[in-house]
């Protein structure tokens, strides 16, 4: 009885690491700067919500007499915050409440088994209301055994005018972002504001505009995603300042003799291998301004340069945990690790490199070949001073630290330690060891960022708790059916033409729980297989377009600076074909990997 | 005192044609340029990457290296050249260099492509604007031809003497 009491912690294992994992950190991190209030602001209410219903479920008297189940969706997913009221039939009061909880698990008390029948109401706004009748034979186990089971119940999907305005907000979002209406953290703010207001204030009014409460909103925040993003961020700040990637281009210049499309391929190399330890677009950020004038230097097309580095820093960072925003939202939410990626995606990756490279030399090749004047003594000079390694003494620093962070991602899944640890410490060490002007690394954070991910998981939540990523996973499943092979292929290749064009962020953070079910209803794809094409889609994807990724369009924003636009044509003629050369490869590594 | 031209320039070999304009007025005039390299960081303000390095500064080491190419270009035609790397909005930049150095004459080229704001109208506009402001001419060149001379006086003339 005592046992039974207790309450159910058979939940979801997804959402049972993120959750724990999350909360420790953020009590255990050091909230002093001001900056923090955008996190604080957010999580308070949460988590004090939190402490309260523990202290009040420790104060409750233990039930003599249990009622339990639980409740799941037609994806099998665990039915959250349901409320369950039991009643005996033919009176109005209620005996016993209580709310569905992380597992869908839910239990009614009492003290007494009443002597007519119960009746056992069900009530979700997103699901159509159901009852469970207690009958004599169920009352009579009940008080033999103190328990009775009800067992698993499915319920079913209602499509309210929630489901509606949230699929509506979500989509203008998506929209307003592509289309750089508005910033993309302003995009995702506006719509987590509507999704509030139109729960607050339109369910105040009529329940079927009800979409959440602000605690259930803030549960989908990944919190393990935020700090391990906030953590490489300082990281990075400190490395890349130290001038190494302009360095490495300088001596990939001057390796090359000249030859360019020696030149192309050293620079592909090291923009894939940056990306996948540090993130694309900083590395675009930092790499393109040096090609640029190594290649006007040379008197060579500089775009023959800077596409195909764009186009590699988008494919090298799916090799790693930490090397695209979609690979950290995808370990984060599947616990898939820096070593499992490492392993799994890494030699699809080079394969992908080299399909790349083959066709860029093609595509390329009248530029390669056209012999160039060599550089006059001035511009070398120049070009070797703006190469230079700003801070030697920090680079080496920051670059041991970095290893063992990298250590500590590698040894840190042998004790169950979540990558934003290693990440954060890694962070503190760097500022106590280096000393750095503490403002102005954390001026180096870039909040937006963490806001536009923070607002984003409640947007995407939204749609999540309505009921639109539930049908997209129907839809899914019965065009995929068993087949691990075909799921694979539409995953990439579908996940991958839709990132042409959409915000690869939003898409994949859309994606996860459908991928999710995927992965839970398909024979085989426990390997997680379904997570790594959409780690693959996602990023290859965003090669199609110049809008496909920030880092594509970043790279034209500086390329103009220097009156050398990249237009949408010309990346498109050569993004592409590579689109769908990586995509193919990324496919068949796949699928020799894990069928 | 020596005649000084103020060119401003994006680098590339796009603004080859122009900068040899700038050269060859230079000649003509025997003046010496002054190129100007402005950089604008406004086009990273849509991003939701995080931005953690001093860009700007990244920047700014372009734009000398590519006014290092245009100076070693002009010096090629004998003419004497210098160059300035600043930071903030072309418009405001331009001003301040106007009204704190001596400056004879302006060259600005236009850009036809579709994301530039430096198209013929703007660029006309401004030339129009500052040449009232600081009585300095300016030349506007495409693809290195000298489509208009605008200088305070014409501005004058046509407007009946009002000032914007």
């Amino acid at each position: 009885m005592a046992r039974l009491n207790t309450k159910i912690y058979q939940v979801d294992p997804l959402r049972l690491t993120r959750k724990s994992g999350s909360l420790k950190l953020f009590f255990g991190h050091h909230i002093k700067l001001a900056k923090f209030s955008i996190i604080v602001i957010l999580a308070v209410p949460f988590i004090s919500s939190k402490i309260v219903r523990a202290m009040q479920t420790a104060d409750e008297e233990p039930a003599r007499y249990l009622i339990v189940g639980r409740l799941i969706d037609a994806q099998a997913q665990p039915v959250i915050k349901a409320h369950i009221e039991g009643s005996v039939i033919g009176e109005n009061e209620p005996i016993a409440e209580s709310e569905s909880q992380e597992d869908g698990s839910w239990q009614l008390g009492m003290n007494e088994v009443p002597h007519a029948d119960l009746e056992i109401l069900i009530s979700e706004p997103h699901f159509h209301s159901t009852t469970i009748r207690i009958g004599d034979e169920e009352r009579s186990q009940l008080l033999e055994d103190g328990v009775y089971r009800t067992g698993e119940l499915s319920l079913e999907r209602k499509i309210t005018a929630a489901f509606w305005i949230s699929t509506g907000i979500f989509l203008v979002v998506i929209l307003l972002i592509a289309t750089e209406t508005l910033h993309s953290t302003t995009a995702a703010l506006a719509g987590f504001s509507a999704i509030f207001l139109v729960s607050y204030i339109g369910g105040a009014f009529n329940s079927d505009l009800y979409i959440f409460d602000f605690e259930q909103g803030l549960s989908y925040i990944n919190w393990e995603v935020i700090f391990l993003i906030l953590g490489m961020m300082i990281l990075i700040a400190v490395i890349e300042n130290t001038g190494i990637f302009q360095w490495m281009a300088f001596q990939a210049y001057r390796l090359s003799r000249g030859r360019v499309w020696v030149l192309s391929l050293i620079l592909m190399a090291i923009t894939a291998v940056a990306s996948a330890l540090l993130d694309n677009f900083t590395t675009m950020l930092l790499i393109t301004p040096i090609t640029l004038q190594i290649s006007f230097a040379l008197g060579t097309n500089p775009l023959a340069l800077i596409i195909p580095e764009v186009l590699a820093s988008n494919v090298g960072g799916i090799s790693t945990l930490v090397g695209t925003p979609t690979n950290i939202l995808i370990g984060a939410y599947a616990g898939i690790s820096f070593t499992d990626f490492l392993v799994n995606q890494t030699g699809g990756v080079i394969l992908a490199l080299i399909g790349m490279a083959a066709f860029i030399l093609f595509y390329f090749r009248k530029d390669y070949l056209t012999s160039h004047a060599g550089i006059s003594p001035v511009l070398y000079k120049k070009l070797e001073q703006n190469a230079h390694l700003d801070d030697p003494e920090g680079l080496w620093k920051s670059g041991l630290v970095f290893i063992f962070v990298l250590i500590g991602f590698v040894l840190g899944e042998q004790i169950h330690l979540v990558p934003a640890v290693p990440a954060i410490v890694g962070a503190t060490v760097v500022l106590i060891w280096l000393k750095p002007d503490v403002q102005k690394m954390i001026k180096s954070v870039d909040w937006t960022t963490l806001v536009f991910f923070m607002t984003l998981f409640v947007v995407v939540g939204a749609i999540q708790e309505v009921g639109l990523l539930s049908l997209g996973a129907s839809a899914m499943s019965r065009l995929i059916g068993e087949n691990l092979a075909l799921g694979i292929f539409v995953v990439v290749f579908g996940v991958g033409t839709l990132s042409t064009a959409i915000a690869n962020i939003p898409l994949a953070a859309s994606m996860l729980p459908i991928i999710n079910y995927l992965t839970l209803t398909i024979p085989g794809a426990q390997s997680m297989v379904l997570f790594y094409a959409l780690s693959m889609g996602a990023a290859m994807g965003g090669n199609g377009f110049l809008i496909g990724g920030e880092a594509n369009l970043v790279t034209a924003g500086i390329t103009e600076q220097a009156n050398t636009p990249i237009s949408f044509k010309e990346f498109m003629k050569v993004g592409l074909p590579v689109t769908y050369i990586t995509l193919t490869i990324g496919y068949l590594w796949l699928f020799f990997r894990f069928l | 005192m020596e005649k000084r031209i103020l060119c401003p320039t994006r680098g590339g070999q796009a603004s080859y044609p122009n900068q040899d304009a700038a050269i060859e007025l230079a000649i003509e005039r025997q003046a010496e340029i002054v190129f100007l390299y402005v950089t604008d960081v406004h086009f990273m303000d849509h991003f939701a990457s995080p931005k953690l390095i001093d860009f700007e500064t990244e920047l700014e080491e372009m734009g000398d290296f590519l006014l290092t190419m245009a100076i070693e270009r002009a010096q090629k035609s004998g003419v004497e050249a210098t160059g300035i790397v600043r930071r903030g909005s072309f418009r405001q930049t331009l001003l301040d260099i106007l009204d704190s150095q001596k400056v004879d004459a302006v060259i600005l080229g236009t850009s036809k492509l579709e994301t530039s704001m430096l198209t013929p109208e703007f660029i006309k506009d401004l030339a129009s604007e500052l040449s009232v402001h600081t009585g300095v001419e300016f030349i506007i060149v495409d693809a290195g031809e000298i489509v208009v001379s605008i200088k305070d006086e014409d501005n004058r003339s046509k407007k009946g003497g009002a000032e914007k």
